[in-house]
């Protein structure tokens, strides 16, 4: 099990990406880049390379992260994983994700309650429809505004 | 006080309109916004890989849909660099026509590793998100059919990205060669530094477990297949790349 049709990111899709126009014309933020990060088939490699991601985050000094992802089941493993490792380096994250009613994360931990759920569909399953369960321009500003109030939160905690 | 944005670098994307597509005896485009699609090149196509058995390209016009499509493996927009590298200088795209890439074995296997499109195009393809035609879009249909076995083969989904960026290379080639002041639309993005504002990071996890469900990056053209590598040759390991860079096509969706 991986990814689903209606889910699926087209290159048309990377090409005009909303999150990134989103993030990149917020005048409140430093946009340093982006991290593409695979989803390989093994749990140990799969825990591996969204390490890694969250330590790259860490040292660009991130002071947060939207993390997206372009399918679900077998894939949400290294998506909650690379979540909480950005969580356990103190990096506040927010995200996109598709859930509906029938991909309900399969392992949780306490990191995710940013994380916007990207479905379309009137019943919350996987259409097969391609583009129907994508991220749209809305999703992208709620993952947004989510995370400029986690952010402001920590500085409050950390009485900055 | 805050201090001033630092701007690194630009990238022009021109884009040019085409209002008509039809059948031609080559491929071709004009800066007045016609298109011709040819079948010319396919037999050459086919018979550069064994796991090709046959292609078929057809023009969909806007709206009729109501139409078989076998499960759609990438809508790619057609878009060459004119100046620079990806991620700066110009770049030229074409807007109200792109190429749905489908794929289907000589037995009727889909190839789709995970759920699949095939069916009715007007309910298998939902339009007017980023990465779908518009109501007023073309698409151009180009559809292989695999020997047996090979939709689900990574050497056969990948042969078919190839050979229908092979494709597109004829135009990009023709687009390359338009004049910037001709275009339709031009949007200028800069990757700049906020000195001062919150740092924020975008993780895209993408597809990398195989056959089909690759990702590739680093191509010569935007969107392009031809001088890329894939995220699974490259372990799945985290890259760095810049906004601007992102945004001028530098990855290829294979999943």
């Amino acid at each position: 099990m991986g990814i689903g049709p209606s889910t699926k990111e087209t290159s048309l899709h990377h090409f005009r990406d909303p999150l990134l126009e989103v993030v990149s014309e917020d005048t409140d933020l430093d946009l340093l880049g982006l991290i593409i990060v695979g989803t390989p088939d093994d749990n140990k490699d799969k825990m591996l390379v969204g390490t890694r991601a969250a330590a790259m985050a860490e040292c660009m000094r991130a002071d947060g992260v939207i993390i997206s992802s372009d399918g679900w089941g077998n894939s949400d493993v290294d998506y909650t994983n690379t979540c909480e490792q950005l969580g356990i380096r103190g990096i506040p994250v927010t995200g996109l994700n598709f859930s509906g009613t029938v991909a309900k994360f399969v392992v949780v931990n306490d990191y995710l309650d940013g994380i916007i759920d990207i479905n379309k569909s009137a019943d919350g399953t996987e259409t097969d429809v391609v583009g129907e369960n994508n991220m749209v321009k809305v999703d992208c500003l709620k993952a947004k505004a989510l995370l400029k109030l986690k952010m402001r939160h920590k500085d409050e905690l950390e009485g900055r | 006080m805050a201090e001033k944005e630092i701007d690194l670098r630009r990238l022009v994307i021109k884009a040019f309109h085409m209002t008509d597509v039809e059948w031609g005896e080559h491929n071709n485009i004009t800066t007045d916004g016609h298109m011709t699609v040819s079948k010319e090149m396919i037999d050459q196509l086919v018979a550069q890989d064994d796991c090709i058995e046959k292609i078929d390209i057809q023009i969909i016009k806007p709206g009729d849909h109501d139409r078989w499509t076998n499960t759609i493996m990438d809508i790619i927009p057609i878009s060459t660099k004119v100046l620079g590298k990806l991620g700066e200088g110009i770049t030229h795209t074409i807007t109200g026509v792109y190429v749905m890439l489908t794929g289907v074995d000589v037995n009727g296997k889909q190839c789709h590793e995970f759920g699949s499109s095939e069916g009715n195009l007007k309910e298998q393809l939902y339009l007017n998100r980023a990465g779908t035609p518009g109501d007023d879009d073309y698409i151009i249909s180009f559809d292989v059919t695999f020997a047996a076995g090979m939709g689900q083969e990574r050497h056969g989904p990948f042969t078919a990205h190839r050979l229908c960026d092979e494709f597109i290379q004829t135009y990009r080639d023709k687009l390359k060669k338009f004049k910037g002041d001709k275009c339709t639309e031009r949007h200028e993005y800069h990757d700049k530094v906020r000195p001062g504002k919150k740092k924020v990071v975008i993780i895209r996890q993408v597809a990398g477990q195989g056959a089909m469900y690759d990702t590739w990056m680093f191509p010569d053209e935007p969107s392009g297949v031809e001088g890329g590598r894939s995220i699974i040759d490259m372990g799945n390991m985290p890259v760095m790349i810049t906004p601007n860079e992102y945004r001028d096509g530098i990855i290829r969706s294979m999943q």
